[in-house]
């Protein structure tokens, strides 16, 4: 549009900047590591033996640590990148279960207490050890309580409602071909768990050396596989559907596929280190699920690098490239 | 109850800005930013060439994608039709202006509220006034009055002439509609 008065700058902006692109990753993250630690529990960990002398796999509670931490980072992002900070608390006051976004405050304002509340759970063996009286004292009572079978389940529900909302937060946004797809959600709950189970791979490695169980690392690379070929997979039927829905459709799949910076970091970021690079690793170096920390340290930072430029892809190239 | 609408006439707009204006100085709007534009759109190859004056603000959509987003319910319509923004509960999370087909949302750039057209609705029209770009456009390109009153100017515009709403592919059903130009080049 060609205009003579006024400016075009007013519209021309990027409204959601790489704040939201971070805390989309943090919350994928951290649903990811949630739904890995709960798997883990459920496989492998038996409530009743949990005290001060058992060993818990470092995986797990590398896990149970993560899910806390990165939902309150991602969160603080959030209300930092408000236009008005101050003013943060209405979100928590006053709801329209219409928005996704309230349907998302709503989940975290469940989900992230309770996962704060899992460490009493995941950490029980040093809070006993620790002697700290009320930690002990309120692990105690979640532990022998038999709330533990239902907070995880609903941990669980949660989880993947964290993981999922994002998604349909920016599909919700039906002017912007790239994120108006019903496959977003997905995607972004399977790159989530993807990130999760990297994360939780390597703190468990870095700082629960003493803790990690081999078979559960290469149990969980396995995992990792399956979710890095599935999102190839998603990623594939994004694009596919957005070619065959025609219009300004095609014409930004044109877009952000094939022009500029971020067609770069799509093709070599998100694709090749995110995606290929840690198959390519899985299937040569690893092979047989052998345990080489150099690579697997190396392959599980690729994938959580290609989760977070697909966020910071998707994010920028759906506000950038609106087929207009 | 009362349906406001608005009809911008294409044919009678000569792009002045005289609308623009009475919108900045009615609502203090802040500099850099607009509430609405007219847009001046020229279209065919020499010598018949046509130029077109576009509106660009709120269209007070009947079904608003910026109050189906809106967290806190900040974004709201009045039951005469018209799309307000409570500031008190508006956090600025930028929902509301990434929703809207229309580009009509803006982050006012002092403050960090968000702005939009209002159809002068606290200043004007709970007067019983005309919004101000109405009462100042010099050649009547823009009618402004209640859809459901039969006697009203809109409701013998709206059934003598062809007007037709912008982007309807989003289902919105805008209350600010339009009469497209048929005059230039294009067009003889």
């Amino acid at each position: 549009m060609n205009n003579m008065w006024g400016s075009m700058a007013q519209y021309n902006e990027i409204y959601w900047p790489w704040p939201i692109a971070v805390y989309l990753f943090l919350a994928g993250l951290s649903a990811g590591a949630m739904i890995v630690a709960l798997f883990l529990r459920w496989k492998g960990i038996e409530l009743d033996k949990i005290s001060s002398s058992s060993k818990f796999d470092g995986c797990f509670k590398a896990a149970a640590i993560i899910a806390p931490i990165t939902i309150c980072v991602g969160l603080a992002l959030l209300v930092l990148d408000l236009g008005k900070p101050l003013s943060f608390y209405w979100i928590l006051i006053k709801y329209n279960f219409a928005s996704v976004m309230s349907i998302g405050v709503a989940l975290l304002l469940l989900y992230t207490p309770l996962a704060f509340i899992y460490l009493l759970v995941a950490f029980a063996p040093q809070i006993k050890a620790s002697n700290i009286s009320i930690l002990e004292s309120l692990s105690n009572l979640v532990l022998k309580s038999g709330l533990v079978k239902l907070m995880e389940i609903l941990l669980f529900v949660l989880a993947i409602g964290v993981g999922v909302y994002t998604g349909f937060l920016l599909s919700a946004i039906s002017k912007l071909p790239l994120w108006d797809t019903p496959v977003l959600p997905i995607l972004f709950l399977v790159s989530g768990f993807s990130s999760g189970i990297a994360a939780s791979v390597i703190c468990g490695m870095v700082f629960f050396k003493d803790n990690i169980d081999q078979h559960v690392v290469a149990g969980l690379l396995k995992f990792d596989l399956f979710a890095i070929v599935c999102e190839i997979a998603l990623l594939g039927a994004l694009f596919a559907l957005m070619f065959s829905k025609g219009g300004s459709s095609e014409v930004v799949a044109v877009q952000a596929l094939g022009s500029g910076a971020l067609a770069g970091i799509f093709w070599f970021g998100v694709v090749g280190m995110g995606l290929v690079l840690p198959i390519v690793i899985d299937l040569t170096v690893l092979k047989g699920h052998a345990y080489k920390p150099t690579a697997i340290l190396l392959n599980t930072l690729l994938v959580i690098c290609g989760v977070i430029l697909l966020r910071y892809y998707i994010v920028y190239a759906g506000q950038i490239f609106t087929g207009a | 109850m009362k349906k406001y609408f608005m009809i911008h006439d294409e044919n009678l707009c000569i792009g002045c800005q005289g609308c623009s204006v009475a919108c900045r100085s009615e609502n203090n709007v802040p500099s850099g930013v607009y509430r609405l534009q007219v847009h001046a759109k020229m279209t065919g190859t020499f010598p018949n060439l046509k130029m077109d004056f576009l509106r660009h603000s709120c269209v007070m959509c009947e079904d608003s994608p910026c109050v189906t987003v809106c967290p806190t319910g900040a974004s709201f319509k009045t039951a005469e039709g018209i799309t307000l923004l409570d500031h008190r509960t508006c956090v600025s999370c930028k929902y509301c202006i990434l929703a809207c087909p229309y580009d009509a949302r803006f982050v006012e750039p002092q403050t960090g509220e968000i702005g939009k057209c209002t159809f002068c609705y606290e200043t004007r029209l709970s007067k019983g006034e005309q919004p101000a770009c109405v009462t100042v456009c010099p050649t009547d390109a823009l009618t402004f009055g209640d859809l459901n009153d039969e006697n009203s100017e809109v409701s013998k515009i709206m059934k003598e002439k062809k007007v037709y709403l912008p982007k309807e592919e989003f289902k919105t059903r805008p209350q600010l509609g339009m009469i497209a130009n048929r005059k230039g080049g294009n067009n003889e």
